[in-house]
């Protein structure tokens, strides 16, 4: 995949590698991780009379056919907000997307935004959980916020699409998607392109990983 | 005249006027006649000689000369900027109607009426609507809307002066053109005070060449009287400090010696912080003064204007919040603290004091640093010689058409060839062209180009009719939510935990703060409890420290008439008779200006090369307004960064700006002219800016007239969740998947035409090039480059791309902050 970065960190003995594109592999698990697709935000957008081009659904797939292809992975994880809203044309351009993968395992572990049926989610073929998927050493949830994390897992969420804003001289500032790591989780950026960025979190002893599309910086 | 003098309904009026005492001004009679036979026009009057009563009267007039001609339902529809005006007006107006004897009815329709009044009128209109443009457009929006039009004989743009510039004004455009459509025979009157060009105004308000127009100007002049407070010696007057505190013990005696004063300020923070200044000066003034400015509570700042009104209040310290709006009676003094930036301004505000017709405005002003006493001077220069400021119109704003075609689209549905007519019917689009309609059209019924990318995109359907319509009901109510052209920032409402709303505080300022900090809003020194749905709780703090939030808003740059003005008295000012008491105080400085480095004469452009421990200074004093001087230093940075490598910190204020570098800056008088060419002007401008991320700060008003982001309301609950987005993100996804989109286009365009003035930068290079540059080594700062030093504005400048300006900052091992 040409101008992947990669960056490898170790966290509890375990090897995670964080890449610029908004995606994480863990090679214990044989499992990408990601979160926040928001698959149909397009649309709804546009539903509502804002016209949002589907393209960029289109390209966050292509994003993560790329990913698959290059770390063939077992299992792909999705830590919540797969669907953004209700189903619309969006969903079925995903189902048609999915249909390429079908030797892979697709885990989805629900977000705030995932009220579809659950039939939808087995009709995708889609193994999904509530609020956690333990697998090894790793839990995965959505939203930590009222959640006490286990402190001899690693817990991997995402929910937060969390930034990190950069302040030099001079009134100098720039905002980069970033995975924020504390002692015992991983925070994920947003997977999709079409989503904020929120540089407001602030956790304890939390080393923030922000990037550009060719670098990976690591600020304390 | 002496026909139209003998009509009944001429009479009728004279004669009610003599019972009061009154007689009709010379300009009044002037506008009922040509009102009479058929124009349209501009009434250019000072505020307090009966503007209103020009217009309205030629109505009512008309009406009683030829009531055959009149219909049931709305005749005269009265826009105005100002909602808070509408009530009063009202009132006058039945008032007066009553009294003649006539059996009109003048209601107000804007974001204040209530439900039940809106049903009813919508049942029957009044004869006499006040509404605001917002207003106008949210009728468009209703069903079989157009009925309520068809009898209009007049629409009345009050405070024309006011919208002409803005968004606003380009709303009323399209109000009056499609209101032309359906009453044929409807004349437009404007409204206006004095600005720099009312021809022009005038021809925005009614372009149509086949429209008889004149323009109607009052001989009667308001008499003002300037005065400005001088501190004792040059030194009390800080160089470039940030207040003239040390004069407040006098404007206390003013504030005595007078009924009741306004105290302006140019921004929300200032004012704030001269009420405290007040308070410490004269604790007895407790209660008897208070604090207006847009983020305060309405009801309060109604409070407030009402007290005024009454004459129970001896001050109120304000910003440009009331520099518009219904005139105080008791106020018979204004106090100017720190530049009004322009001279329109400055005359409007003296204007709010002594209102009656006779009455003297007297103005006080206080300068917060030494050489703004240079700028008074050329405001009283610029007064004598009658020089205004221009209100420029805006030109295809895009966003703004795109909400009236969907607006019309909400109500009755449009066709496509009568729209284009009607819209470029209006000034602000006479000039556009059938694809950008067509874009327009495909824009809301197709939302974009690519194909099968907005296959759920259905926000506007043409019928087999070929009409354009609205269909959902959710589209429809969240395009009726979003109608106007104001766009203010994500505010917070300040609110107590037992209730009790103090005011808005942008979610910038709040960001900044944690539980517990102080900070002054209204007056108050408030502890933040928690922050809930937009809104912050807070309790009285005892704390002594507190913050004073500062809003974005509000920091305009000097105009550039005045800056012509300032550059003139500069020029005069070392040869000064000593007759101008201003020049005559600022004499010391001045000599030491001259004596350590120059004073530009009109024809000269001074540069000041300074060695200081900091590093290389180099100092250009353009006059220009804070904006272009600031354009200006990063041009010349980046032309200077073409001869050698540098980075440079830039500053700058309405006089000039500063660049520093730690590095020598090879700036000398041979290679000057290059460095400060007019060739390549807007080419290396482009590239010395960072113009998409400036588009991009544009585009949030835009975005946002446009519907591409759902207002949230301050206090209220988020209750489009699914569609919140910012309007950076927007911006983003466009130019990625959209680049020919024209509203990003519009973004840039805003950016140099507004932002950039480019117009005014490639005046300010002509001038420059015609100029002799004189570049002067000084050892220490001037009295010029000193305010700079301080009281500026500070940013960096780079050309670098993002990744190395990242590694190089990282390099020089600069604070992180996360």
């Amino acid at each position: 995949m040409g101008g992947l970065v990669k960056k490898n960190i170790i966290l509890k003995d375990q090897e995670l590698v964080l890449t610029t594109a908004r995606c994480l592999f863990i090679q214990e698990i044989d499992s990408l991780v990601l979160s926040d697709l928001h698959v149909g935000k397009s649309a709804h957008f546009q539903k509502f009379g804002i016209p949002i081009s589907k393209d960029i659904l289109l390209n966050d797939l292509s994003r993560l056919s790329d990913l698959i292809q290059f770390f063939q992975p077992s299992k792909v994880i999705v830590v919540g907000d797969l669907f953004h809203a209700e189903y619309n044309k969006d969903l079925d351009t995903f189902k048609t997307w999915l249909l390429q993968f079908s030797e892979i395992e697709f885990v989805l572990i629900k977000g705030n935004h995932d009220r579809l049926k659950n039939q939808i989610y087995e009709d995708l073929n889609i193994v999904y959980y509530e609020l956690k998927a333990t697998f090894g050493q790793f839990d995965f949830v959505h939203d930590t916020e009222n959640y006490s994390l286990n402190e001899d897992q690693i817990t991997i969420s995402g929910h937060l699409h969390p930034g990190v804003l950069l302040k030099g001289k001079g009134r100098q500032r720039v905002k980069l998607p970033c995975y924020i790591q504390t002692k015992d989780e991983i925070i994920l950026p947003a997977f999709s392109e079409f989503t904020g960025l929120n540089a407001k979190i602030n956790k304890e002893k939390a080393t923030y990983f922000g990037f550009t599309k060719d670098k990976i910086l690591e600020i304390k | 005249m002496k026909n139209f003098k003998q009509t009944q309904g001429y009479q009728i009026i004279q004669n009610w006027m003599a019972e009061k005492g009154q007689q009709p001004f010379d300009f009044q009679q002037r506008t009922w006649q040509k009102y009479a036979n058929g124009y349209s026009g501009l009434v250019v009057a000072p505020t307090g000689f009966g503007k209103t009563f020009s217009v309205f009267l030629g109505v009512v007039i008309q009406h009683l000369n030829h009531p055959e001609k009149s219909k049931k339902g709305l005749k005269l529809i009265w826009i105005s900027p100002l909602r808070s005006l509408a009530k009063d007006l009202a009132k006058a107006m039945n008032e007066a109607l009553e009294e003649i004897g006539l059996d009109w009815v003048a209601e107000v329709r804007n974001g204040d009426t209530p439900q039940k009044d809106r049903r009813r009128q919508e049942r029957l209109m009044p004869d006499i609507l006040l509404t605001t443009p917002e207003t106008i457009q949210l009728l468009f929006s209703q069903k079989n809307n157009s009925k309520w039009f068809r009898n209009v004989q007049c629409i009345a743009v009050d405070e024309w002066h006011e919208l002409l510039g803005s968004k606003r004004g380009v709303l009323t455009q399209l109000a009056i053109t499609r209101i032309q459509t359906l009453a044929k025979s409807v004349s437009v009157w404007g409204i206006s005070a004095t600005i720099g060009n009312l021809d022009e105004a005038m021809q925005v308000l009614i372009p149509n060449p086949a429209v008889k127009t004149i323009m109607i100007k009052a001989k009667e002049q308001k008499k003002l009287k300037i005065v400005s407070i001088l501190p004792d010696e040059v030194e009390e007057l800080s160089w470039a400090g940030h207040l003239g505190k040390s004069l407040s013990s006098k404007i206390i005696p003013i504030i005595y010696e007078n009924t009741s004063t306004l105290v302006f300020t140019n921004t929300r923070n200032q004012s704030e912080l001269w009420y405290q200044i007040i308070l410490d000066e004269a604790p007895d003034l407790a209660g008897q003064i208070a604090i207006h400015h847009g983020s305060i509570a309405k009801v309060q700042r109604n409070f407030i204007e009402e007290a005024l009104s009454d004459g129970l209040l001896k001050a109120v310290i304000c910003t440009s919040s009331l520099d518009l709006g219904v005139d105080f009676k008791p106020v018979d003094c204004v106090i100017q603290i720190g530049s009004s930036k322009g001279i329109a301004r400055f005359m409007q505000r003296a204007g709010r004091s002594g209102h009656s017709p006779f009455e003297t405005s007297k103005i006080y002003f206080v300068p917060t640093h030494t050489l703004q006493l240079i700028e008074i001077s050329a405001v009283k220069e610029a007064i004598k010689q009658k020089e205004m400021e221009a209100r420029l119109p805006m030109i295809l704003p895009f966003d703004v058409l795109v909400q009236f075609l969907v607006t019309l689209a909400v109500g009755e549905g449009f066709k496509k060839e009568e729209t284009f007519e009607i819209v470029k019917s209006a000034f602000a689009f006479q000039y556009l062209t059938q694809e950008e309609f067509n874009w327009c059209l495909h824009f809301i019924t197709k939302g974009g180009s690519t194909l099968n990318a907005y296959e759920e995109f259905h926000k506007v359907m043409v019928d087999e009719d070929e009409v354009y319509r609205v269909k959902s009901r959710r589209i429809s109510m969240l395009h009726r939510m979003n109608i106007g052209v104001i766009v203010s920032e994500v505010m917070l409402k300040v609110k107590y935990q037992k209730g009790g709303y103090v005011g808005m505080v942008e979610e910038y300022f709040i960001s900044k703060l944690k539980k517990g900090d102080a900070f002054t809003l209204s007056g108050r020194v408030l502890e933040i409890q928690y922050i809930k749905d937009m809104t912050i709780i807070v309790k009285n703090s005892r704390k002594k420290k507190a913050i004073t939030p500062s809003w974005n808003g509000g920091r305009l740059p000097l105009s550039s008439y005045l800056s012509h003005f300032l550059r003139v008295k500069l020029s005069d000012a070392i040869s000064a008779t000593g007759r101008e008491r201003e020049l005559k105080f600022l004499h010391p400085l001045l000599k030491n200006q001259q004596s350590n480095s120059h004073i530009p004469t009109i024809n000269e452009f001074l540069v000041e090369l300074i060695k200081t421990k900091e590093g290389f200074h180099v100092f250009m004093y353009p006059f220009e307004g804070r904006l272009v001087n600031e354009i200006m230093a990063s041009l010349v940075a980046y032309r200077l960064a073409q001869i050698t490598p540098l980075t440079f910190t830039i500053a700058m204020n309405d006089y000039g700006f500063e660049l520093l570098s730690d590095q020598y800056i090879p700036l000398n008088e041979e290679n000057v002219q290059d460095v400060l060419s007019k060739e390549n002007l807007i080419a290396d401008v482009t590239a010395s800016i960072n113009a998409s991320e400036m588009a991009s700060r544009k585009f949030r008003d835009i975005a946002q007239i446009a519907g591409l982001v759902v207002q949230t309301q301050p206090g209220a609950r988020k209750t489009h969740k699914s569609l919140q987005s910012s309007s950076s993100l927007i911006f983003r996804v466009l130019s990625d998947y959209e680049p020919q989109n024209l509203l990003l286009r519009q973004a840039y365009t805003e950016v140099f035409d507004y932002q950039l003035e480019s117009a005014r930068l490639q005046e300010a290079f002509d001038r420059i090039s015609k100029s002799t540059i004189v570049v002067k080594k000084s050892k220490g700062f001037t009295p010029l480059s000193f305010p700079l030093k301080v009281d500026s504005l500070r940013g960096l400048l780079t050309n670098e791309e993002l990744g190395k300006r990242i590694e190089r900052m990282q390099k020089q091992s600069m604070e992180w902050e996360a």
